[in-house]
């Protein structure tokens, strides 16, 4: 394992500035610091309106930082300067918002195709590999549908493959399964790991569910109300691979629960 | 740890006002380039396919003084109106009487909807066979096509109005006269506006392609009577007239929109 | 809920609304009959030379058609309607792309594009075959002319409804700006570039049909025209009939595109776009 972080954000900040004047500008996020390693799953916690899109925004540099530094694998991101964001860092970032974003036009297959397009990486392999993707979550013989005719649970699927397919170092999380039923949604919890196992990427996962949070994560972080920062750490050393059912009547998972539950408020 | 201010955060005006005088500069350089243009095209192209500038002004402004451009104008202008008034009489009329009898215009429906169809101008030999040669084919091309917008807003309008405030209106003790005059009436004003800031134009440009194949006065009488006269001056004025004659309504119709719709928020997409 | 003024087809009864449906069919069948009949009644009273006579009329299109001389005419003013189409519709489709990192431009350009879309373009016919002669290229002209404001305008909506959380997930994956307008701006202006091209296809016949009144030796309206001097009602019944199929055929064919490209579309009910 590297000593060295893979993402490390340092003192990140966003601020908006409130319509009533400059002097009262609204800080979302101040000061907030952490890092990944590499091949770790962190998982975020924080109360609704804590900023946890903006961060992640400003990590895959769709959003330009009010302050702060994020550095991934040592190199310094140009975060600060908006002519300068490069979205996805050249796709070593890759971004599963809370919308799936998939483009109407397109079917199942093609959409998740659609980063091996643009990138030039589409040739037998890859597209195997897309292919592999799709049934594995499910989603085979529904290639060739277009995206209104599938269900929320399934566009979700699709969108997080098509994350997946071109492997990116580093994966942002922003409450995919937030949206879903709470069958489809253990169900794709399920599937994530499943899926994690087989690359072990590095994930950060964000979430209002702390449940989900300890089910799927290696650690997770805290974070406060607006203006957000790190409220505190949490190791989680529940075995892998985990056993999402069997983890409600875990002792462990309850203690960690708990603690985490406290510090939210 | 420091921040520092991001320039996003704080909203300049200077680079949108910068913005707003290149725009209007730049407007009236197209401008001017365009009359160049034209005035180059008159003098390369010769006189017979592109009419100098400075003579087409000379024609308006001499034919304004004899009176004779006035004349045609008015021509035009008042068939429009006639024309425009009927189209618009039955154009409302029609929907308020067909509104009690459902079935009736259920089975009409389909044939009116494909009339739209056929290009009314293809009509005009017939209102000419029909009718004479003089402001009757005029008038009923004009009427007809004023009636179709005018007829499936109104229409359409009727069909849509809110069935609570009709419901609520009954159980109140109000007359169908009475329910049409003040919920229905009041629901189509917009779309009726909508109708007219189409079909007032319109009204105007039909007068004179209609003054192209019939009569002799008005402004489409005075381009294509130029035209066969190989006079490309007054085609030309004609033509700017013409032109300039239907963008003013079209701006005084759009003032009048935001008067008296100022209240309403503006849906974008529709304004087209 | 049916209330008074309303085709009832929320009966309760399982054959209420087939009833229903039949009723409205054959009440509009029986119409046509009826317009039929008070046609043949006014060709009987008025006599030939005001209405023509149903019967009349459709022997002599089909005799037109067998003959190729209607059809001849047809295809003419048909071509006049889509060639102008094409050479109107294209640029309009293009500029506001070329224009889509060039707002200024576009700023720049839009009294302009208003002025030329509320302006009688049809007022210009004169002109153009002062120009182009009485063939077919002044009819081709006007058509363009017309075609190009309406879809321009169309077009640019449609380029301005651009949704930003595609292009971020485009930039994220990789996307450059060439696959941006690619694969978002365009497949997303698409419907609303049909719109445009609906509501153009009727103007570029009405344009063809009234070029052709004006001065013509060919095509649709030169055939209705020429009929109405010769005093032959029959004939501009025909030519008439012969247009609006013109018509109907052409804007099938739209619709039929329409169809086959958007096909992704949710349905009209799942939509909150411009798109109808």
């Amino acid at each position: 394992m590297n000593a060295q972080p893979l993402l490390e954000v340092q003192g990140l900040g966003k601020r908006f500035a409130s319509r009533a004047g400059r002097d009262s500008s609204l800080w979302v996020i101040r000061d907030l610091s952490f890092s990944v390693a590499d091949g770790e799953f962190l998982t975020i916690v924080g109360p609704s309106g804590s900023g946890k899109t903006t961060l992640l925004n400003m990590i895959a540099q769709i959003d330009v930082a009010s302050g702060g530094e994020v550095h991934f694998q040592s190199e310094s991101a140009p975060i600060n300067d908006p002519k300068a964001l490069n979205p996805g860092l050249s796709c070593r970032i890759g971004y599963v918002t809370q919308e799936d974003n998939l483009l109407p036009w397109r079917t199942t297959l093609q959409n998740v195709l659609f980063p091996l397009v643009v990138q030039g990486r589409l040739n037998d392999e890859t597209r195997a590999r897309a292919e592999m993707l799709i049934r594995t979550v499910g989603l085979a013989g529904f290639e060739n549908h277009y995206p209104h005719e599938l269900s929320g649970g399934m566009r979700k699927r699709a969108s997080l493959i098509r994350t997946l397919v071109y492997d990116p170092p580093v994966i942002l999380m922003d409450e995919p399964f937030g949206a879903l039923d709470a069958q489809t949604r253990t169900v794709l919890q399920e599937d994530l790991l499943k899926l994690w196992n087989l690359g072990r990427k590095t994930i950060i996962f964000v979430t209002h569910d702390i449940g989900e949070a300890i089910a799927l994560g290696d650690r997770t972080l805290v974070l406060t109300r607006a203006p957000a920062r790190v409220a505190g750490e949490h190791k989680i050393d529940l075995p892998r691979p985990r056993n999402i059912h069997g983890l409600l009547t875990d002792p462990k998972f309850g203690e960690l629960y708990q603690r985490i539950r406290e510090q939210v408020q | 740890m420091t921040t520092h201010d991001s320039a996003l955060d704080l909203a300049q005006p200077s680079p949108v006002k910068w913005r707003q005088y290149a725009v209007t500069v730049g407007r009236i350089a197209l401008a001017v380039l365009l009359l160049v243009a034209w005035k180059l095209g008159a003098d390369r192209a010769g006189p017979i396919y592109v009419a100098d500038p400075i003579l087409v002004f000379d024609r308006i402004v001499t034919d304004t003084m004899s009176g004779e451009l006035i004349r045609h104008i008015y021509v035009t202008l008042r068939l429009s109106a006639i024309g425009f008034a009927i189209g618009c009489f039955f154009g409302i009329v029609l929907p308020f009487l067909l509104r009690p009898l459902p079935r009736l215009t259920n089975a009409i429906e389909p044939y009116i909807m494909a009339s739209v169809g056929i290009p009314k101008y293809a009509l005009i030999p017939l209102f000419i066979l029909w009718f004479g040669i003089d402001d009757a084919p005029k008038l009923w091309l004009v009427g007809l096509l004023v009636f179709y917008p005018v007829f499936i807003a109104i229409f359409a309008g009727i069909r849509n109005v809110d069935r609570r405030l009709i419901n609520m209106a009954r159980v109140l003790g109000a007359s169908e006269a009475m329910i049409s005059r003040e919920v229905i009436w009041n629901s189509l004003q917009p779309l009726f506006f909508a109708a007219l800031k189409i079909a007032l134009p319109r009204a105007v440009s039909a007068t004179i392609i209609g003054e192209f194949l019939v009569g002799n006065e008005g402004l489409g009488f005075m381009i294509e009577y130029s035209r066969q006269n190989f006079d490309t001056t007054g085609v030309f004025t004609g033509i700017v007239v013409a032109t300039v004659l239907v963008l003013l309504i079209n701006a005084v119709l759009v003032r009048i929109d935001h008067r008296l719709n100022a209240w309403r928020p503006t849906d974008r997409d529709m304004e087209l | 809920m049916a209330s008074q003024g309303e085709i009832s087809a929320t009966t309760d009864q399982n054959g209420g609304r087939i009833g229903a449906l039949i009723r409205s069919r054959s009440d509009q069948v029986l119409v046509l009959i009826a317009l039929f009949a008070i046609w043949q009644a006014c060709s009987f009273w008025l006599g030939t030379y005001w209405v023509g006579s149903p019967w009349g009329t459709v022997t002599r299109l089909i005799s037109g058609v067998l003959d190729g001389e209607l059809l001849s005419h047809a295809s003419f003013t048909l071509a006049e309607a889509v060639i102008g189409f094409l050479l109107g519709g294209i640029p309009a489709v293009i500029l506001p792309f070329l224009l889509r990192r060039l707002p200024i431009v576009t700023a720049i350009l839009d009294p302009f594009m208003v002025g030329g879309y509320g302006a009688p373009k049809l007022a210009l016919a004169p002109l153009f075959i002062l120009w182009f002669g009485i063939g077919i290229e002044s009819k081709i002209a006007l058509v363009a002319i017309t075609v190009f404001f309406i879809v321009y305008f169309s077009a640019l909506s449609g380029i301005r409804a651009l949704d930003t959380k595609l292009v971020q997930m485009a930039q994220v994956v990789g996307a450059d700006e060439k696959d941006v307008a690619r694969h978002i701006v365009f497949p997303g202006a698409v419907p609303y570039i049909f719109t445009g091209f609906r509501i153009a296809m009727p103007y570029a016949i009405g344009g063809a049909v009234v070029a052709e009144l004006i001065s013509a030796n060919r095509g649709l309206g030169y055939l209705i025209q020429l009929s109405a001097m010769n005093f032959d009602t029959t004939g501009v019944f025909v030519g008439l009939v012969a247009t609006g199929i013109i018509v109907f055929i052409t804007n099938m064919a739209v619709n039929i595109s329409e169809r086959r490209l958007l096909r992704w579309r949710p349905p009209a009910d799942a939509r909150n776009q411009v798109g109808t």
